[in-house]
């Protein structure tokens, strides 16, 4: 009997020692953030835009150098006072086989601004008082003022052009996507997977794979294994200490490029002392934000105020605040802060670099003599209780996303009532509603920098920084980026060699 | 009949007890699906927006109610997340949990059998130590940590086996390939579970009065031991039962563990995003298979064992 087990189980282990199951056509990305939906007009979230991408086109979008540039417009022009934009439209075609004209784009902005759509984005529309299509592929938008910033909105995933027909028969566009973009959905399986398949009538030109399998894996050590074994082809989320294996790899490749985004640790500015913007400039003094980016999120470059590092808008005199303990304790002494002062730390669940980068500056701000309570929340808790609700917190640590155009990152630091931290009085609502309606470039770049140095002087935030994103890729893979500021990730030119 | 009734009246009993405290934990937990599906947008007020469309506004004894009566009408309702019926939902998800506990309980319950029943004939021997060895192991090693070391040994160090997942349509080989080690880290505790039972049936049965008659008659050793374990094996029934009823909440580490996209990650997701409709269709199918399935272990046993009829 002895022998003949031994053969068995031997025999069984070779027939499944055959190579794992790939396939040589599709690109296989891991990633550890899902979309909540895929109707790009109900979210906000970076992670449903890095999706809808592929699904939906907008009318212009974000190239690879940050400008914008065409799409379904291929081309636009604005009226002297600012109130009329004309666009032209190129000729392409929704999945469902009807064509795309001008009456998609009016049936489009209209869902936009409609209060039964629920947009998170309406306000961004608002401004805009009517669209007329001129002629099939030509559409123009009446505005009530002028609108720098539209183009900017125009060219985000929440702007993305949906079929007219599709509208008017209230489509289940969150689980069904239908765009005119380069794949196509073929299966969504929330907290695992999500399969694409190429549109070979997309209007660019087909894509050179046959589809794309986007996974779902949340620890970045199991990312790592699959894309050295060669299960996947790309995998975003790269632990800081598993840089060097990457860069040691032959058949990987690690891609460092700055992101959009400004990493912080949010003050609740309506709580005791934490109002005295003297305490707030101490906390930015007592933390050294260098340290921070390194040990939480893989490197980076720290930020003196509320704009991504590089930033065009953050004015030349603005420089992040460094470390200085005895500066920072000084004006804890000169605002009275009492020497048992604690602070209550809550931190998001399921980020685990929020939650290390909360604990270095606990460690931090106990040099200075203030004790920091840390309590970790789950990232429902977080969003209804620290980030809405009763906003019960002093400090708690998030990154606030990049926007391609300034209001999108400022527009409600006007009003205490506004925004988490409570920031904001009767100048900054005043400079943002300049910056929101004005088209002279100058002027916006003034306005804008005398809002980011009012949230340098009395800052509603402890500055980290802009972390670099950093993903790996096979090898083989050609052609896969992801959009500047809007970290949408774009297939539509990958090859596999 | 009367027994009968009362079968039926406490598993009916059981399950509306589970159903409902899984509603009032869920609702116990801070935080709702409307605040989650909002998102950013939550403190600008669309988080009541939000709770309005999916009747979250509405007290919980209501919804709750409503559950009920959408059950009665075979109506388990639609997800908070997806907005898509949570049948449909659930059924997308059965095949992956289904193959892999049907898959894992053929292993567990071969290997169990095999072992245990080998232990037992060699009582005392090498080979009963290393199985008692093996059962005590394989009863005090967590899934998660047992399965990651699987993972890194078979799918990371040799890369024999895919890491995880589940390619859909892959075929049965794929299939098979990406089912292995979770089904294999599923059995082990459950296989070492039966072993000793199995064994213990066996040593027992051996020392019965019919066996050693059989013995007097002449009987060859193959069909002695052929003997003894099919009449050990009614014993073992119970345990089979419930480990194969409870094989559906078991994968509900090994899918996490493994990437695999059945219920088991279905029901954590749901709880993470507050989707009661979706944790609430899970913990029903759950609870009715496990019911069932002692209910029909109960019967079969009384069928195979005519001892136990008269109880």
């Amino acid at each position: 009997m002895q022998p003949r087990v031994l053969r068995l189980t031997l025999t069984f282990i070779l027939a499944f020692t055959l190579t794992a199951w790939t396939s040589a056509e599709r690109l296989t990305l891991v990633t550890d953030a899902q979309p909540d939906t895929l109707d790009p007009h109900v979210t906000s979230a970076t992670s449903a835009f890095q999706h809808t991408k592929s699904f939906y086109d907008t009318l212009v979008e974000v190239g690879r150098d940050g400008s914008i540039q065409p799409l379904l417009a291929t081309d636009w022009s604005v009226s002297d006072d600012g109130l009329t934009w004309r666009f032209e439209l190129t000729e392409a075609s929704f999945h469902d086989g009807t064509t795309f004209d001008a009456s998609d784009v009016v049936a489009t902005i209209q869902r936009l601004q409609a209060d039964a759509t629920g947009s998170p984005k309406a306000s961004e529309y608002a401004v805009i008082e009517a669209v007329v299509a001129v002629g099939e592929r030509t559409v123009e938008m009446q505005l009530a003022a002028p609108a720098p910033a539209l183009l900017a909105t125009l060219a985000s995933g929440w702007s993305a052009i949906l079929p007219s027909e599709k509208i008017a028969s209230d489509h289940d566009f969150a689980n069904e996507p239908v765009g005119t973009g380069a794949f196509t959905l073929e299966r969504w399986t929330r907290d695992s997977d999500m399969r694409l398949a190429a549109n070979p009538a997309y209007f660019l030109g087909a894509p050179n794979i046959e589809g794309v399998t986007v996974r779902y894996v949340g620890d970045s050590a199991l990312q790592l294994q699959a894309l050295r074994t060669g299960e996947a082809h790309v995998a975003t989320a790269i632990a800081t200490a598993d840089l060097p294996v990457v860069e040691a790899d032959g058949n990987l490749r690690l891609v460092r490029e700055p992101s959009g985004l400004a990493l912080v640790a949010s003050l609740n500015t309506r709580r005791p002392y934490l109002d005295d913007p003297r305490v707030r400039r101490a906390l930015n003094l007592a933390v050294d934000e260098q340290t921070v980016l390194n040990v939480a999120y893989g490197g980076g470059t720290p930020i003196g105020t509320f704009m991504e590092a590089g930033s065009p808008w953050t004015p030349a005199d603005v420089m992040p605040f460094g470390q200085d303990l005895n500066e920072a304790r000084a004006l804890l002494d000169e605002a009275g802060v009492p020497d048992d002062w604690t602070l209550d730390m809550a931190l998001p669940q399921p980020y685990e670099s929020h939650i290390t980068a909360g604990q270095v500056v606990q460690d931090m701000l106990g040099d200075v003599g203030i004790d920091v309570n840390v309590r970790v929340v789950e990232w429902g808790v977080w969003l209804s209780e620290v980030y809405g609700g009763p906003r019960d917190f002093d400090v708690t640590v998030i990154g606030h996303t990049g926007k391609l155009d300034p209001t999108g990152r400022l527009d409600g630091y006007g009003q205490p009532s506004e925004n988490y931290v409570g920031f904001g009085d009767s100048d900054v609502a005043e400079w943002l509603a300049e910056g929101r309606s004005n088209a002279d470039p100058e002027v916006r770049q003034a306005v804008y920098g005398d809002v980011l140095r009012r949230m340098h002087a009395a800052p509603p935030f402890v500055y980290f920084g802009t972390p670099d994103r950093t993903y790996a890729v096979r090898a083989e893979v050609d052609g896969f980026w992801m959009t500047p500021l809007l970290d949408s990730f774009d297939f539509r030119e990958v090859s596999l060699n | 009949m009367t027994r009968w009734l009362r079968t039926a009246g406490s598993f009916g009993l059981t399950f509306v007890l589970v159903m409902t405290v899984t509603f009032i934990a869920l609702e116990a937990l801070p935080g709702d699906a409307a605040s989650l599906r909002a998102g950013f947008d939550g403190g600008s007020g669309r988080d009541a927006a939000v709770r309005e469309a999916l009747n979250l506004d509405r007290p919980w004894p209501e919804r709750y109610v409503a559950w009920w009566s959408g059950l009665l009408q075979g109506d388990l309702g639609v997800s908070l997340r997806e907005d898509r019926p949570v049948a449909s939902i659930v059924l997308e998800r059965l095949p992956v949990t289904a193959a892999l506990a049907g898959l894992a309980f053929v292993f567990s319950t071969t290997a169990g059998v095999l072992l245990g029943a080998w232990a037992a004939f060699r009582a005392g021997s090498g080979i009963d130590r290393g199985v008692r060895a093996f059962t005590a192991v394989g009863l005090a090693m967590p899934e998660f940590w047992f399965g990651f070391l699987l993972l890194l040994l078979f799918a990371v160090e040799f890369a024999w086996l895919p890491l995880f997942g589940l390619p859909p349509g892959g075929g049965v080989w794929a299939t098979l390939q990406h089912l292995l080690l979770p089904a294999v880290t599923l059995a082990v505790p459950r296989a070492a579970r039966q072993a000793r039972v199995v064994r213990a049936l066996v040593l027992e049965s051996r020392r019965e009065a019919w066996l050693r008659t059989a013995v007097s008659k002449g009987a060859g050793t193959g069909r002695l031991r052929r003997q003894a374990v099919l009449a050990a094996l009614p014993g073992a029934l119970p345990l089979l039962a419930l480990d194969l009823g409870g094989l559906l909440t078991g994968t509900i580490v090994v899918e996490q563990v493994f990437g695999l996209p059945g219920l088991g990650a279905l029901l954590i997701g749901g709880i993470s995003a507050r989707d009661v409709p979706v944790v609430q269709g899970v913990t029903l199918l759950a609870v009715g298979v496990f019911l069932v399935v002692n209910l029909m272990s109960d019967l079969l046993q009384q069928a195979l064992d005519p001892r136990l009829r008269d109880a």
